[in-house]
């Protein structure tokens, strides 16, 4: 290897700002240790929306030569190290763009690196991450998926992190000394952050991971139209209207059948079908129509369509009627309503595990109030990762019963 | 399908729906489009289409609603829609509107109400196509509505300012810095007021917000209803822009309107009705400080006590001085009116 190529793949928007500091730290970490590097997005990423997956890449060569070599090239078609900074994206990511849905370790080479932050075992990521024709590294960071949004960012460490963590696996393109001096330098860094790196230096843990492991669904995917097939003035068909769910009884909604959308999703509604109130707030106010009408007039949100924004837990009436459960506990799409009708007791039993489950019910999303990030890492660094309530919906629900 | 005439223009005659239970429950625009979770704006599309039923061809100018929506040759709409320069939808408008009841007056399509509707956001709308929004409501012969959703900056291109978005607010194009604190310091347009001060002959403006859908789609049915040309303004939380958890869309937009910084109100052949919380507010409840509302995003985290009361002392003006409250930003005529019941 005379270069080295990084990946990021992290949620647009939310870590717009934190992708952006970690390829920005490689290169200048790479200049540092006397390497040459380029940082840059993904072009077809661009514009961003809150949790669609994106990717930024970082390069560091050793010459001048052949970092030019690679910059060649309109995006790498094969990585050194993949970095996913949120764990929910090892269910694989459906880009902005048409690309279908691709594996986390798709572009890792053989022998190379998939670097997370995560607070799962190996093997439960390993129930998620699709299975590779190729033997490579898991490499585990502990923490939590560092959330914000464009404007104010979230301190803590994840960034600093991540680039001591690259000193460990690649330290012939970067060193520990170089990571130190670039974040000393940078305009976000600090003595602190420096020890943090050389934290995630020495605590990395990593583990090789064979052809055998991993998930074996197969991605789906899409055929792309041929130029040929294009229509006059470039129009496509409209989507027809939907049909009832069955005997003429609810509704579903025919969907955009080339963008799925649900690899956006973070975390997912679990609704309680029991204590539903049918007062259509959930269907009504989701931006992405997601809720599929039942037969008996409850809402069923359909898991290939929900993007997870978390405005149906928002908006119902009822005390955890919904309740948004983050992504990394389920294993697949199926409906929770069938799922319910099959057998109501199973269905509480197994609502009340995911709803009960504090470290997956936690939630933050971005921005809520000023000071919000400090006090959460403030807790966070006391132990537990205590819940943090002001000016969430559920204050809200109180308010709009009293 | 019932019809009605307004300058010998037939439209379809949608009734309000009365009640949440009594809305449609077919989607026109349904789910598979690449909006930011909890896009508040996506859901004034489906809201609106949901409202004006089938019978509905869409126009959209370019900004979030269609880059986000069309791309790479897929849709998520049901009904016919086509894509518009960015300042063109009053135009759009017009030319489609104009085109249908030529084809039906040719006899080359058959003759029945279609409903045209065009979209524009902030920016494509109060700032670029101002003008065109503008020509097409003096042209009281063709039905069309023009839906502006405003989430207050241009949002699509990674939130530059538009003249929509909000005193002080953070932008790409207003960073707050260690010297200068505030760089946008120019109060937001007030659009609605305007088209309706503007052009006698529109007879039907109003104001929306999402997070009262029902209310919301009853204006679209109002506007479609009525005829001519017509004009609504939805305000809309954008997670992205405004720096805030994308479940707290709902929220936000009721908080725009309890703090009176967002009015709701129709003006019907020059009769300014408000209504909604909006209502409540002018006959008497108290508005809740705008601080509730601006220290819950982060495009306002930056703010110090000062712009906090010069945002509230502006609100408060647009209440209290304003000749018709929160519409039309003329200071009160009092001493003329005096003058003339004097004669």
């Amino acid at each position: 290897m005379a270069a080295l190529i990084c990946e990021v793949v992290y949620r647009g928007i939310f870590q717009k700002n934190l992708a952006a500091r970690i390829t920005r730290g490689i290169v200048l970490s790479a200049r540092k240790s006397g390497r040459w590097g380029i940082a840059f997005g993904r072009y077809g990423d661009s514009p961003q929306r809150n949790g669609i997956p994106a990717k930024d890449f970082a390069i560091v060569a050793d010459t001048k030569e052949e970092l030019e070599q690679n910059m060649a090239r309109y995006e790498p078609k094969h990585v050194d190290v993949t970095i996913a900074v949120d764990d929910t994206l090892s269910k694989g990511v459906e880009s902005w763009a048409w690309y279908g849905l691709q594996p986390i370790n798709r572009l890792t080479v053989p022998d190379g690196t998939l670097l997370m932050t995560s607070l799962q075992s190996y093997d439960s990521l390993l129930q998620d991450i699709h299975k590779k024709d190729a033997p490579y590294k898991l490499a585990l960071i502990r923490a939590k998926a560092s959330f914000s949004g464009l404007w104010v960012y979230r301190e803590d460490h994840t960034e600093v992190r991540i680039l001591g963590a690259l000193a460990k696996i690649a330290p012939s393109f970067l060193t520990l000394q170089g990571v130190g001096e670039a974040i000393r330098e940078s305009e976000w860094g600090s003595d602190l952050k420096v020890d943090s790196a050389k934290k995630a230096y020495e605590r990395l843990e990593s583990r090789d991971v064979t052809m055998t492991e991993g998930n074996a669904e197969i991605p789906y995917s899409f055929e792309m139209p041929k130029w040929w097939e294009m229509r006059e003035g470039v129009t496509i068909p409209a989507i027809p209207v939907g049909k009832p769910k069955e005997a003429g009884k609810g509704y579903v909604p025919e969907r955009n059948p080339y963008f799925k959308k649900f690899t956006t999703r973070t975390m997912r509604p679990v609704v309680n079908f029991d204590t539903c109130v049918k007062c259509t707030l959930c269907w009504i106010q989701c931006p992405d129509s997601c809720f599929d009408v039942m037969p008996d007039g409850t809402y069923d949100a359909n898991m290939e369509a929900c993007c997870g924004c978390g405005v149906c837990e928002a908006v119902c009436p009822v005390e955890n009627c919904i309740t948004m459960v983050n992504e990394s506990v389920f294993d697949d799409n199926a409906s929770q309503w069938e799922m319910w009708r099959k057998d109501k007791q199973t269905y509480q039993a197994w609502m009340a595990e995911k709803i009960g489950d504090k470290n997956a019910t936690v939630r933050s999303h971005g921005f809520r109030f000023r000071g919000q990030y400090e006090k959460e890492l403030e807790k966070n660094f006391e132990g537990g990762g205590a819940e943090i309530t002001a000016g969430i919906p559920g204050e809200n629900a109180q308010h709009k019963e009293g | 399908m019932a019809e009605t005439t307004t300058f010998g223009n037939a439209t379809q005659i949608l009734e309000p729906f009365r009640g949440v239970k009594r809305v449609t429950i077919e989607e026109y625009f349904t789910s598979g489009h690449r909006t930011c979770q909890g896009c508040e704006s996506a859901l004034v599309m489906k809201l609106m289409v949901k409202a004006s039923g089938p019978r509905t061809i869409v126009l959209g100018s370019t900004g979030c609603m269609y880059v986000a929506n069309t791309t790479y040759y897929t849709t998520p709409w049901v009904v016919p829609w086509m894509h518009t320069q960015l300042g063109s939808s009053g135009s759009a408008a017009l030319g489609t509107a104009a085109g249908l009841k030529a084809l039906m007056r040719k006899g080359k399509m058959k003759s029945e109400p279609i409903n045209v509707i065009a979209f524009c956001g902030d920016g494509g709308g109060a700032d670029m196509g101002l003008g065109a929004i503008s020509a097409t409501l003096t042209h009281k012969e063709y039905n069309s509505l023009i839906l502006l959703y405003d989430n207050e900056s241009y949002a699509n291109t990674d939130i530059q300012l538009s003249g929509m978005t909000p005193y002080g607010a953070n932008t790409t194009f207003s960073p707050p810095g260690k010297v200068k604190r505030l760089i946008h310091t120019r109060w937001k347009k007030n659009m609605a007021g305007l088209m309706a001060a503007g052009h006698p002959e529109c007879r039907y403006v109003a104001t929306v917000c999402a997070s009262y859908a029902v209310e919301m789609m009853n204006k679209v049915r109002r506007a479609l209803t009525i005829g001519g040309p017509t004009f609504i303004h939805s305000l809309d939380p954008c997670p992205k822009g405004w720096d805030y958890d994308p479940m707290l869309s709902h929220e936000l937009g009721e908080l725009a309107i309890e703090t009176g910084i967002f009015p709701l109100y129709e003006v019907e052949d020059g009769q300014v009705k408000y209504y909604g919380k909006t209502k409540a507010i002018v006959e008497g409840r108290a508005r809740k400080p705008v601080r509730e509302y601006l220290l819950k995003q982060g495009r306002f985290a930056h703010f110090v006590e000062e712009d906090l009361d010069y945002f509230q002392a502006k609100v408060d003006e647009m209440w209290e001085k304003w000749e018709i409250p929160a519409v039309v930003p003329f200071r009160r005529l009092d001493a003329t009116r005096a003058a003339l019941s004097a004669k």
